[in-house]
């Protein structure tokens, strides 16, 4: 990698990395009732989702991206 | 007044704060017993007149009917201010002396009425200890507005009483007012005592977990007694000052152990404030506690 | 959970204590000067075990029922395994691939026999197949870290596949942040029933291999946000790449009339034989007063030229503190690969790779759907079921450019509906 790109993919990482330290999320610990809840996430329900990713992988071209391959199949 | 054998220790029965106080002394003596329920007896009852809110010539009397003027308070009732208001400070306003208003809107009895959101609005400029002006020993409450000693009172008495038994008797004892409560010291034998938590689903019929204390206060916060049925939904008894709406998805049950039962109300009551981060809360202050 | 807040260590409790010692002095010094009372002892939670039993019915041209248990142990150090067993059986009817010609036609199943399909209609192969799916992963956080490892075997009649995957996450910036980063390696066999054809040649012909390899390597990034109390956001991306045998080793291509368009004869499809697939996705969990809106977007290309866009998004709306409804759409569209052909005409040289899966041609589909969850039992929460319904609706050209004769007056992507519906009955011991 050039130079150049070299410090520009350094200040990219720095920016995204410290507006998550510094200004953008200052949420204090008495403040993560919400964001404790078991549904404050991605993904609620690993089961159902991963037989969503099974249906749309054998009727349509593309292939998941949020998760691992979980497994082959012949289905497509 | 009432003093029982039961076991190898004594209970003391007596009503007082609005609810029923016992007192457990671990000795054979029943003089040091009798003496021991009578000094909570007498603690009780003079901060109970004292700091009650229904009695005119009481401080908090004094203070709620004094329409704006600024009054003198005595040591005792500083501290007490003084206290308040760390709690309002650490608690960024959630916990807040002055939220009592409120009690007008809601009335906790197992019903669901539930109040409009206009009488409530309408309450809320009349909450906020920001609004007050504090020091000096000196206290002016803006007109229509008022104060409520019952979040930190029980715990100041329990631990008033603690000290007063523990300077004339040398045995371990519990003063337990109403859930809140202080043990001073292991029984006989090195055991501790046993401390049962009430089953929020079923009141006073059964307890879900038995807490060992040997010494320390302990303190519960929680629905179980008061509380109104909204939409399924079960609304406890402790406003949000800020919402003037009950807190929500607060566990059933707090349970706070702390070297003194006034820290150990503070906790739980600050714990049930934040709903559902009361675990998070407690984790990271490091605190002892149960939930249910 | 512990929570490390390093800015303010026990800072309430702190204060608190400062405080009580002023309140209290004036009673005795005992309080002032005490330590927290010694903790009564707390025995280590026990493991907890959760078992999930799932069952999937789906249904279009083709029906799947598929039954799944999972294990999961939950140790109080934050360690954890699962272990799945899932047994699908898929029966029905596939297009295989071919136009329908105006006149009757007998097509050659998977399995072997014969079917006999109308005119006008998709040509389809008949077939059954069961597959069985052992899956596993332990997971063991260490401080900030934690380590997955997983493992996953399958097998049906004429597909083997054995795979790992490792992951890692770290939390920074007092859990507000957390960074991942996984890969996964999966080997995989193909046994076409009947042997592997050779491609772009007539149905029949074979390469004489009765299994063939293929191997994928997958590769993914993520980073996932705390931007407010209410609001988590996460962006990825992921990279794989596919290796050996990608064809559809049942699907075959009609070679079409010039002028009339009715199929004269049929070649065995063929599609290269590496893959490189890549993903960048963009996901957000906002909480309204009570309702949480989940919304993500996925944009989807490989160098076999298709390229897709999903956006997707669920609206959770709980209905009382046990129980939930959430309806859920969907929206995807996805460009066709470099060499799908709807048909070859006949006269013109045969390509290197081509295709006629609809799957592989320009489509959209659309999803819609709701998720019901309850836990009987109130606030004890041993048990919980969910339950969802969906339906997908997928969409193409019809009538393609280039089609002739015939073709052109038949529907040559007959909309696909798909029905599922997918119990999960969870419970905790």
């Amino acid at each position: 990698m050039k130079n150049h790109q070299r410090r520009r993919l350094r200040s990219v990482v720095a920016l995204i990395l410290c507006s998550g330290a510094a200004g953008c999320a200052t949420v204090k610990p008495w403040d993560r009732d919400l964001l404790a809840k078991p549904e404050m996430q991605f993904v609620t329900c690993a089961q159902l989702h991963a037989i969503d990713e099974h249906v749309y992988f054998s009727k349509e071209a593309s292939l998941g991206g949020s998760s691992l391959a979980g497994g082959g199949c012949g289905c497509n | 007044m009432s003093l029982k054998r039961v076991e190898d220790y004594f209970i003391g029965r007596f009503t007082a704060m609005a609810g029923p106080c016992e007192i457990l002394v671990d000795t054979d003596s029943p003089p040091r017993g009798e003496r021991a329920l009578e000094l909570a007896r007498q603690e009780a009852r003079r901060i109970e007149r004292k700091f009650s809110r229904y009695l005119p010539d009481s401080e908090v009397g004094r203070i709620n009917g004094s329409q704006g003027q600024p009054v003198r308070v005595d040591e005792e009732t500083a501290h007490l201010l003084d206290y308040a208001a760390t709690c309002y400070e650490v608690s960024e306003g959630l916990f807040d002396i002055t939220s009592g208003v409120l009690r007008r809107a809601w009335k906790f009895d197992g019903s669901d009425r539930v109040p409009a959101e206009a009488t409530v609005a309408g309450l809320l400029p009349y909450v906020g200890w920001g609004r007050v002006a504090w020091g000096d020993r000196t206290l002016a409450l803006p007109a229509g507005m008022e104060i409520d000693l019952g979040g930190i009172g029980k715990e100041y008495a329990v631990d008033r009483a603690a000290s007063l038994i523990a300077a004339e008797i040398p045995d371990a004892f519990v003063v337990n007012f109403g859930g809140d409560l202080y043990a001073s010291g292991p029984r006989r034998g090195g055991r501790p005592w046993n401390i049962g938590v009430d089953d929020p689903e079923r009141t006073g019929d059964a307890t879900i977990a038995a807490i060992p204390l040997t010494r320390g206060g302990l303190a519960t916060s929680g629905d179980a007694r008061r509380y109104i049925l909204y939409r399924g939904k079960r609304l406890g008894h402790i406003l949000n000052p800020k919402t003037g709406w009950p807190v929500e998805g607060a566990p059933r049950s707090v349970t706070v152990i702390a070297p003194t039962c006034v820290e150990a109300g503070t906790l739980s009551t600050l714990a049930y404030l934040r709903g559902p981060g009361a675990r998070e809360f407690l984790e990271a202050e490091g605190a002892q506690f149960r939930i249910a | 959970m512990q929570l490390d807040a390093p800015e303010r260590p026990r800072a309430v409790r702190a204060k608190l204590r400062t405080a009580t010692c002023l309140l209290l002095t004036a009673v005795a010094p005992r309080f002032a000067h005490a330590a927290d009372p010694p903790a009564p002892p707390v025995p280590a939670s026990p493991p907890t075990s959760q078992i999930d039993l799932t069952g999937l019915f789906y249904s279009e041209r083709i029906r799947v029922l598929e039954p799944t248990m999972r294990y999961t142990r939950t140790y109080s150090s934050g360690r954890s395994f699962f272990g799945q067993v899932s047994v699908d059986s898929v029966t029905g009817a596939s297009p295989n691939g071919t136009l329908p010609t105006g006149r009757t036609q007998t097509v050659t199943s998977a399995s072997g026999r014969s079917r006999s399909v109308s005119a006008n209609s998709i040509p389809t192969v008949n077939f059954s197949d069961t597959r069985i799916a052992l899956d596993g992963e332990w997971q063991q956080p260490v401080k900030m870290f934690a380590f997955s490892l997983g493992g996953h075997f399958s097998h049906e009649k004429d597909y083997q596949s054995e795979g790992v995957t490792g992951r890692v996450a770290i939390d920074l910036n007092h859990k507000l942040t957390t960074l991942s980063l996984g890969g996964g390696y999966n080997n995989d066999v193909v046994s076409p029933v009947g042997g592997t054809s050779v491609g772009m040649a007539p149905y029949g012909e074979l390469t004489g291999a009765a299994s063939n390899p293929k191997h994928v390597k997958t590769a993914l990034v993520g980073v996932s946000q705390v931007l407010s109390r209410k609001w988590l956001v996460g962006v990825s991306a992921s990279l794989s790449s596919e290796d050996g045998y990608l064809t559809d080793p049942y699907k075959a291509l009609s070679i079409i009339d010039a002028t009339t368009g009715i199929p004269l004869a049929q070649v065995s499809e063929q599609r290269p034989d590496t893959r490189q697939r890549r993903s960048v996705q963009g996901d957000s969990v906002y909480h309204f007063t009570s309702n949480i809106l989940y919304l993500s977007y996925r944009r989807y290309w490989d160098d076999w030229g298709i390229g897709s866009h999903t956006i997707d998004a669920r609206y959770r709306l709980p209905v009382t503190s046990a129980a939930f409804v959430e309806p859920h759409v969907r929206f995807y569209t996805q460009t066709a690969a470099d060499f799908y052909r709807f048909g070859l005409v006949q006269g013109a040289p045969l390509p290197q790779y081509a295709t006629s899966d609809y799957r592989m041609a320009g489509l959209q589909s659309v999803t819609l759907g709701a998720t019901i969850g309850f836990a009987p039992g109130g606030r004890r929460r041993t048990s919980e079921w969910t339950v969802r319904a969906e339906y997908v609706g997928q969409f193409g050209d019809s009538s393609p450019p280039g089609t002739v004769g015939v073709q052109t007056r038949i529907d040559l992507f007959p909309a696909v509906n798909v029905f599922s519906m997918v119990v999960n009955y969870r419970f905790n011991r």
